[in-house]
């Protein structure tokens, strides 16, 4: 038996890994982005100097050191009124700190904001909350579910360029019992009530879309064709960093064929924001 | 006489009318403020604490591609800490399938091409940091360490095909400093094949070791 050959197997097999790539590559960019935005150009090149670092003085009754960033992890030192520490840095909800005799811990930030800054001010921390959420710059997630009668799996990333609207960017990979999908759109989202919980959403995009037909079915070429995209969904937030995705969409696919295709598509996911 | 006197009156309401206003409008004018308030107004900034919710890594380890003998893996991992119970992660991971006994007992052609054996996949999984811990060595060290769950979708590309995969498994993360982990993992890739003709499910188990660091 020889060896089976398909046309296109090989631009099949190199465009998988470029789409891995691709996908892993917008996360970091995602993700590189938002460090600098948040963190700042000089956050990275002022790394090791110790002279810009950030102290609070409790202002409390005291606070409590633990041994890890953790609601289970041991109290092992406590910090009094009037005594000064260094703010070193951030893990999820847990700050970790350092006092002048070289004690370092991790404080809770519902504990950091008892403190004062070097201003005698009380110490803003960023907590996930309502309000950070409402004024969310960047938006990233997953989604599951149903294209046209096929799975689908979808990681996007989204901007929020007013508190209204966001440019989002998805990549999509569909497997179907005939064939399977990669697709790359780009969205406008319209969401009219930004401050609910539950709130519902408008989009309108466009993108292109390789179709590849399964190795095992009788030899067909692959194609690509532009989409454009139509649809309504609901984030509904569900407190810390996360947020719920329901959403619709009604694909029409421009092929080279007389007809155009029309899809129907149904996904949820979870996401999270910045 | 009637006429004179409503003119009078009329004057006079006008007159008094008019003195009023201005004497009104003066006494606005005089208004002095007599404390300057000295308050600035606070900007409320949001202090620059470094974060350190990412975390970005490489793995190597052994997986078991059913059907095909098996074969070391690598790849890389980024996750994102939502809070201290959850996390997202990224996965990307490579191997190469060996031939599948058929191909070595009947001692044939191979029924795949070598890139078909090539073994890759992503998925994104949500991560649960269930066991939190502390370990401890001898008198002096301690590190924090956390027994964790994961399950998630993704794609795997193999036999000229990519099948929508299922991920399931767990590890555990020893955090050597604060910003260095040690992680050993166990993961299920579970997917449909329909490459020998029926459709199967198969289980793709792997097991493997890498450092991850915190940004």
């Amino acid at each position: 038996m020889a060896p089976r050959q398909q046309p296109g197997s090989q631009q099949r097999h190199q465009s998988g890994r470029s789409l891995a790539l691709v996908l892993g590559m917008g996360m970091a960019l995602c993700l590189c982005a938002f460090t600098a935005h948040a963190a700042g150009p000089m956050a990275i090149l002022s790394w090791g100097d110790k002279g810009e670092a950030l102290r609070a003085t409790v202002n409390e009754a005291f606070i409590n050191f633990r041994t890890g960033p953790g609601r289970g992890y041991p109290i092992f030192y406590i910090a009094e009124r009037g005594e000064v520490v260094e703010v070193l840095k951030q893990r999820t909800d847990w700050i970790k700190v350092r006092n002048v005799k070289d004690i370092e811990g991790w404080v809770h930030v519902d504990e950091m904001v008892l403190t004062n800054d070097q201003n005698d001010q009380p110490l803003t921390v960023d907590r996930a909350n309502r309000e950070s959420y409402s004024n969310r710059k960047w938006e990233m997630g997953t989604l599951l579910g149903d294209f046209g009668g096929s799975s689908t799996i979808t990681a996007y990333g989204g901007y929020h360029l007013t508190r209204n609207v966001s440019l989002e960017g998805a990549l999509s990979e569909t497997f179907g019992d005939f064939s399977n999908g990669r697709a790359a759109t780009l969205s406008i989202v319209h969401q009219p009530f930004p401050t609910w919980r539950v709130s519902p959403f408008l989009t309108i995009g466009g993108g292109v879309r390789e179709t590849n037909p399964r190795s095992t079915l009788v030899t067909v070429e692959d194609r690509v064709d532009d989409t454009l995209n139509a649809g309504a969904g609901i984030r509904a937030y569900l407190g810390r960093r996360f947020i719920v995705r329901l959403q619709y969409k009604n694909y029409t696919v421009l092929t080279d064929r007389d007809d155009d295709e029309e899809v129907n598509e149904w996904k949820i996911g979870l996401s999270t924001f910045f | 006489m009637e006429n004179r006197l409503k003119h009078l009156l009329l004057g006079g309401v006008l007159a008094v009318g008019l003195a009023y206003i201005p004497a009104g409008q003066t006494a606005d004018e005089t208004v002095v403020q007599v404390i300057e308030p000295e308050l600035e107004r606070r900007e409320i900034k949001t202090a620059k604490i470094d974060k350190e919710n990412f975390e970005i890594g490489g793995f190597v380890g052994i997986i078991a591609i059913e059907d095909f003998d098996s074969s070391s893996v690598y790849g890389a991992r980024l996750a994102y800490h939502l809070t201290e119970d959850f996390f997202v992660e990224a996965t990307y991971g490579q191997a190469t399938g060996d031939l599948t006994s058929f191909e070595q007992l009947s001692g044939g052609s191979p029924l795949f091409s070598d890139e078909d054996r090539d073994f890759t996949y992503y998925d994104l999984s949500v991560g649960w940091n269930i066991f939190p811990g502390e370990i401890f060595i001898a008198n002096r060290f301690a590190f924090n360490s956390s027994f964790y769950l994961v399950a998630g979708a993704g794609s795997t590309e193999f036999a000229g095909d990519d099948w929508f995969t299922i991920t399931a498994g767990a590890g555990y993360r020893l955090l050597l400093t604060d910003w260095v982990a040690l992680h050993l993992d166990v993961r299920d890739n579970i997917f449909d094949r329909d490459s020998f003709g029926e459709d199967e499910q198969t289980h793709n188990l792997q097991f493997n070791t890498g450092f991850t660091f915190f940004f």
